[in-house]
């Protein structure tokens, strides 16, 4: 592929759920679907996906190997997964980055998962730093020095890979508060442990995305663009079993960028990151855009809209 | 973001159309909507949009007043496009057939002199706006459908064409050319009847939009059709058909639910594809459209697909930019 004299490039972080005969699948379902899911990425001048680590196998079962899968990405214009996103499963005992015991754990099955990619063309491991917040509190400093060292050892290994480990922090993710996200950074080694900005998550949690980005462009690696209407004043965030989809206050969280209503200020970003010299990939994400009568296709072109008619006109 | 390079520069202009969007009388009514919709079309690459006749308070952008009163006045309307991403929109589709609140009818047939005169100020009212939004055509559909109007007479081609004549030339001293669009359940069948009516519309503001689907659904090799009436040829509609009407259910009582919506005795589930899904070979059709110099507008069509239209959309914008871009390459320049 012909590589872009842009500063950035926009890859999109995948949650669609395709509606068909038998209702909702996802585009992982068959080739077929993936073909028309990968066409309107790339329709839009996007030019990486993002995705999540579970769906390793099924790209090997559908392509026969990762180089395969790539292929037929970049046939349609897309040229690399460009973020993986690593699903940890938090489980008190077995896997939590604040309990030192269940680091070994944790690092072997980071390591399954870099082993496992190559070929896709990956460059960022995209965790969530923290189990979640109710499971993690009191968020001590002792827990989060554990968290730090954890993914600091964790990112040293990536690098071998030629991949970046990157700290993505859900509204609900046990390194939340600004100070707990200050000593997070403070205490990891910024050779190894990058962080991953998503500015509805941060907006969520009460943080200033734009302000924060600030703080920490040097360890950006990578964005997830997307916007919320709600900032969380009540809580959510420690709700039990879950603090999203089951919020009892907030049926939608996450927007796509352009909404009036919404609350992330995405020109003040990129004049950040253009102050900064931000260079490379940009990735956009919808999370559940369907619920309350959206589609993904829709919210994914009025964010691409956004990027071409708002944003790049600040930093390209 | 990737360069799209869909471009209205060129000999070949690349638009897309607005349709597919309203669902049902009180569906896609409101203006945000509508402002979103175009604001996808516009995100895929198509900054220039055709429009459909639309009537009513719930089209917001089918008819002027509907435009006046939701954006202040037509002229405001056109000069904030640009913030949608929008350059202008180029044309508008009018079915004369189709009820019309505001002229106060049911629908109206080109082939009955009687109703000339509303069909006549209809048109007027979208060929006003068109010259106050630097629109360039009106397509119009010329003749009713066969379901309605049966076999055509000689007297009723007769008809059609005196008003298709009287609207073109009042369309053209407002600068608008006119395209006569056939769709597959047209009271015209045959090209000896086409020859008959373009021979009756010889003024070269009236011209042919050639529907891809449409005639390939009313069993016609649009390729073919496209070298033979060339000259004529004025516009295009690119969507790909997925089945052709081989039973000539055209023919049906309401054939445009009992064939179109209900899918005929084959229960045909989709007629309308995306490009490239389909029987229209588009690529032999954009060389021949290089090959015979065409110059003029290409929209691309969805029509009656399944939700979410943004999603056909895409798909067209992906074919166009992928498959159909690259055979105009290098671009011939204008002029």
């Amino acid at each position: 592929m012909t590589p872009s004299p842009r500063k950035l490039r926009f890859a999109y972080m995948d949650h669609w759920r395709i509606d068909g005969p038998q209702g909702y699948v996802s585009p992982y379902t068959s080739v077929k679907l993936l073909d028309g899911f990968v066409k309107q990425i790339a329709a839009l001048g996007f030019e990486g996906l993002e995705t999540f680590d579970f769906h390793l196998d099924v790209l090997t079962d559908l392509f026969g190997s990762l180089p395969n899968a790539r292929q037929f990405l970049q046939e349609r214009g897309i040229d690399r997964i460009v973020s993986l996103f690593h699903a940890v499963i938090f489980k008190n005992g077995m896997s939590q980055p604040h309990e030192r015991a269940t680091h070994d754990f944790l690092f072997n099955n980071a390591h399954r998962v870099v082993k496992s990619c190559a070929g896709l063309g990956v460059l960022n491991l995209v965790v969530m730093p923290a189990g979640q917040y109710h499971d993690v509190e009191p968020v001590t400093d002792e827990r989060l020095r554990a968290c730090a060292d954890l993914w600091s050892r964790i990112g040293k290994m990536t690098l071998d890979y030629g991949i970046r480990l990157c700290c993505h922090h859900e509204f609900y993710c046990g390194i939340h508060h600004a100070h707990e996200l200050r000593k997070f950074y403070e205490w990891s080694d910024p050779r190894y442990v990058f962080w991953y900005c998503d500015t509805a998550q941060h907006t969520i949690a009460g943080v200033d995305a734009v302000d924060l980005y600030m703080q920490l462009h040097e360890r950006c690696a990578g964005f997830h663009l997307k916007d919320t209407h709600h900032v969380d004043r009540v809580g959510d965030y420690r709700q039990r079993p879950e603090s999203e989809v089951t919020a009892k206050t907030t049926p939608r969280w996450f927007w796509e960028m352009g909404t009036p209503e919404g609350l992330v200020n995405f020109p003040a970003l990129f004049a950040a990151m253009k102050e900064y010299q931000y260079e490379g990939w940009v990735g956009v994400e919808h999370d559940k855009a369907d619920i309350g009568g959206g589609n993904y296709p829709a919210s994914t072109a009025i964010a691409a809209w956004y990027i071409r008619n708002v944003l790049q006109k600040i930093y390209a | 973001m990737r360069e799209q390079n869909i471009s209205a520069a060129g000999p070949i202009k690349w638009g897309y159309a607005f349709n597919q969007w309203k669902v049902g009388w009180q569906g896609f009514a409101r203006v945000d909507d509508n402002v979103r919709a175009l604001k996808v079309t516009s995100a895929c690459g198509f900054r220039n949009v055709e429009l459909t006749a639309g009537t009513g308070p719930w089209d917001p952008l089918g008819r002027p007043e509907n435009i006046a009163l939701n954006f202040g006045s037509v002229r405001k309307f056109a000069a904030g496009l640009a913030d949608w991403g929008i350059d202008r929109f180029t044309g508008i589709l009018l079915d004369p057939t189709q009820l019309s609140f505001e002229e106060g009818h049911f629908g109206l047939r080109t082939t009955r002199r009687a109703d000339h005169a509303v069909i006549a100020q209809q048109a007027a009212v979208f060929a006003r706006f068109l010259s106050e939004i630097a629109g360039d055509y009106l397509v119009l559909q010329p003749l009713p459908p066969y379901w309605q109007e049966g076999a055509l007479t000689p007297d009723a081609l007769r008809a059609a064409a005196e008003l298709i004549n009287a609207v073109g030339a009042a369309n053209a001293a407002l600068g608008l050319k006119t395209y006569l669009h056939l769709d597959a359940l047209s009271a015209l069948r045959t090209t000896a009847q086409l020859d008959e009516l373009l021979e009756l519309c010889p003024a070269p503001h009236v011209g042919l939009a050639l529907d891809t689907a449409e005639l390939t659904i009313a069993g016609h090799d649009v390729v073919a059709f496209y070298r033979r009436y060339h000259e004529r040829v004025g516009h295009l509609h690119f969507k790909d058909a997925l089945a052709t009407d081989t039973l000539s259910e055209y023919q049906l009582p309401h054939a445009d639910r009992a064939m179109l919506l209900a899918g005929g005795q084959r229960e045909i589930p989709r007629w309308f594809g995306e490009l490239g899904t389909g029987l229209v070979d588009f690529k032999a059709l954009v060389r021949a459209l290089r090959e015979l110099d065409y110059r003029g507008w290409v929209i691309i069509e969805s029509d009656k697909g399944p939700q979410p239209v943004a999603s056909s959309v895409m798909l067209n914008s992906w074919y166009l930019q992928h498959e159909l871009q690259p055979l105009l390459m290098p671009p011939i320049t204008a002029g």
